[in-house]
């Protein structure tokens, strides 16, 4: 009676620790560990896929040191178009199809929280760079953000605007959607906590060609800083149109636009020195200092397709890569013989860890699944240099 | 009181915009009044103008004025190819069957831009310095004064030729009765083609004039569609007048509603438009009701 009895609370006891349904050792042979890259390989959202591709150059560096314990990793990519049906139906055939061990990349917030239940539910990490603070927090089994969730983008964008002196005075500038609402909730939670206040709340939507009266609110506002929860196109427009009106607030972009590219889309430089800025997520320039060497591996190891036309990484792959670093650290210390809980355990273990990339270490713990949380912010300085600020003509030192 | 000081502004902008409105809806009253076929891809021709002008301008190095030509040629091609070896084929097939397939051409040249652009928002140059002028406290910059001059000139010579040439008397004939231009000897499915590439043609310039103003991305044309929709509804379907002051007028009224209403009614008066045109007066503004005797 005794033997069954130990045999039921071992079988409860396995039920309670891993979903139903759930293979821990899925998608790892001997040789090799199977990932799902999924993300927007086609449609709208498609200027997102750097930060699928920018973890995917990690995994192929590695292979080419030999791997991790012996085994190599094999990438399945799957195109979710940032469509949540689409997502959803792409991310199914990765888990009962391809048989991955786990789900990177995944830009798109809708479309990881419209898988969260099902990979919860079967046991599939995710190690993803979409915004929304909801996928990761509260702690939910397998589910980590080791870049910057929204929220934490949210409060940089805040937290730097606030160290101009004199600044109390704020407008947003937002999509409508959750991922915008992910970027500018934070931000307005904070600035209204540290003594600002938000004087306008403007809408533009994906697809907008023109931001007149979201300007002209803004400059009627008298807001002295500018919460732009944009993607970078939108974003572009309202910059224009500040420019044209000659509103003198500076503007904070979140991190839905890649800061080099919307400096070089924006058709006057001169104007966005100590206008624009963003939530700066590294620790040095991009491609500089310790960033080179993924520069390198970018260049190297991403196919011509791959990479931007004129050969550059932008800041979206270096952006993508810490998910992969992190994923293979934790596959190190998992051991010879990984399961996902052990995994699992190895992310939690991880404390002050250096991806070498990001301006923050990364800390895990059992309740806490966002890995990072200190930002620092770029901008043009009056010479028109790029320049990483960790607050208000505060420049990081070193920041080469 | 600011707020009452900033309608000139909003209104002037409103213009600036609706022009570009207009010639988008221009572009498709004409394939529309032309073949009635309302281009539901017409969008994305506008998109895929700017692009080949950034290919010839930017990718070939040519200059402005030479690139435009060049993209005004390959989608006025493009838009006859179009018409004549995909929609004539069907042509007698329902309408739900046309516009179908003038989605399916949209939609697949959208991919195929995405598939070369996706991941990147390009700045098509300015052929022009970007000047800012004070009209009292109105700004304007180059940009307004260029594209609302292009679009005068523009349609001051489809006027011209609509209006005074041979070749605009057979078109508006052609317009008024197919059946009575084919009896008198007008090739009418080459009209059809050589309509769906003008059409591309202007669209395309539209396309052009946006992308100098705003990034342009592969999806360009999807906001434009609408828009083109919006103003050819109010001004009245297949009146070349009507969208043109349609264009004008969703332009301004967008602006208003935006600024003075909430920025959510800028996106949605595209739509509003039409829901409240066809309600009230479905002729739209300056179309005409017509009663078909069966």
């Amino acid at each position: 009676m005794r033997i069954w009895q130990a045999l039921l609370a071992l079988v409860v006891a396995t039920g309670l620790a891993r979903p139903a349904g759930a293979d821990s050792t899925q998608g790892i042979t001997d040789t090799t560990i199977t990932i799902g890259n999924l993300g927007p390989f086609s449609g709208s959202a498609s200027v997102f896929t750097p930060l699928n591709y920018g973890p995917e150059a990690y995994l192929r560096y590695i292979n080419s040191q030999g791997g991790v314990n012996g085994r190599k990793f094999v990438t399945v990519f799957a195109d979710s178009s940032c469509n949540e049906a689409k997502g959803i139906a792409a991310a199914k055939k990765l888990v009962s199809e391809d048989k991955v061990f786990m789900i990177m990349g995944n830009p798109c917030s809708g479309v990881a929280m419209a898988i969260k239940p099902m990979l919860v539910q079967e046991g599939v990490p995710w190690m993803g760079s979409s915004a929304n603070p909801k996928i990761s927090t509260p702690a939910s089994p397998g589910i980590f953000h080791a870049v910057y969730p929204g929220s934490e983008a949210g409060r940089a964008m805040a937290t730097f605007a606030l160290s101009k002196p004199g600044t109390t005075k704020f407008a947003l500038a937002m999509h409508s959607d959750d991922w915008a609402h992910g970027y500018c909730d934070a931000a307005t939670d904070y600035i209204k906590a540290h003594g600002g206040e938000i004087v306008a709340t403007t809408v533009m939507e994906h697809g907008a060609t023109d931001g007149t009266a979201q300007a002209l609110q803004i400059k009627a506002s008298g807001a002295q800083a500018v919460m732009g929860c944009l993607y970078q196109p939108e974003l572009v427009v309202l910059l224009r149109e500040l420019q044209k009106y000659q509103v003198g607030a500076i503007t904070v972009g979140a991190l839905g636009a890649d800061f080099n590219q919307v400096v070089a889309a924006f058709p006057n430089r001169d104007w966005l020195k100590q206008h624009f800025f963003q939530p700066y997520q590294f620790q040095a320039k991009i491609g500089t200092g310790p960033l080179k060497k993924f520069h390198d591996i970018f260049v190297k190891y991403l196919t011509k397709d791959e990479l931007p036309k004129d050969g550059v990484p932008t800041n979206f792959y270096y952006y993508g890569v810490p998910v992969a670093i992190v994923a293979v650290e934790a596959f190190r210390r998992a051991g010879p013989h990984p399961t996902r809980e052990s995994w699992e355990k190895a992310i939690e273990s991880l404390k002050d860890f250096d991806t070498g990339v990001l301006a923050d270490t990364e800390t895990f713990g059992p309740d806490n699944h966002v890995g990072v949380h200190k930002m620092y912010a770029v901008g043009l300085d009056a010479q028109g240099q790029e320049t990483v600020y960790k607050a208000w003509g505060d420049p990081l030192p070193n920041a080469e | 009181m600011m707020l009452l000081s900033l309608l000139p502004q909003l209104v002037v902008s409103g213009i600036s915009t609706g022009m570009l409105y207009a010639l988008i809806a221009l572009s498709m009253t004409v394939v529309y009044r032309a073949t009635t076929v309302v281009n539901f891809g017409h969008g994305d021709m506008v998109a895929a103008g700017a692009y080949a002008s950034f290919v010839f301008g930017v990718g070939f190095g040519l200059p402005f004025l030479v690139a435009m030509a060049l993209a005004l040629a390959v989608l006025f091609l493009g838009g006859f190819a179009v018409q004549r070896f995909l929609m004539q084929p069907i042509i007698a097939a329902p309408h739900l069957s046309l516009a179908m397939m003038a989605l399916a051409v949209g939609y697949t040249l959208r991919g195929g831009m995405r598939l070369e652009w996706g991941n990147e928002t390009i700045n098509l140059p300015r052929p022009y310095p970007q000047d800012v002028y004070m009209l009292g406290d109105v700004v304007i910059t180059t940009d307004d004064l260029v594209i609302c001059g292009f679009v005068i000139l523009l349609l001051a010579a489809l006027f011209v030729l609509l209006q005074v040439t041979p070749l605009g008397k057979v078109i508006q004939a052609t317009f008024q009765s197919q059946r009575g231009a084919a009896l008198v000897g007008i090739n009418v499915p080459a009209f059809h083609a050589a309509m769906w590439g003008g059409g591309a043609a202007l669209g395309a310039i539209g396309g052009i004039m946006l992308a100098m103003i705003t990034p342009l991305t592969p999806d360009l044309g999807q906001w434009t569609l609408v828009q083109g929709f919006a103003a050819m509804t109010l001004g009245g379907f297949g009146s070349l007048g009507g969208a043109v002051a349609g264009g004008i007028l969703l332009g301004v009224t967008e602006k208003l509603l935006g600024f003075y209403v909430n920025t959510m009614f800028i996106e949605i008066t595209g739509y509003l438009v039409p829901i409240i045109v066809l309600l009230l007066r479905p002729q739209g503004l300056f179309g005409r009701r017509t009663i078909v005797r069966v």
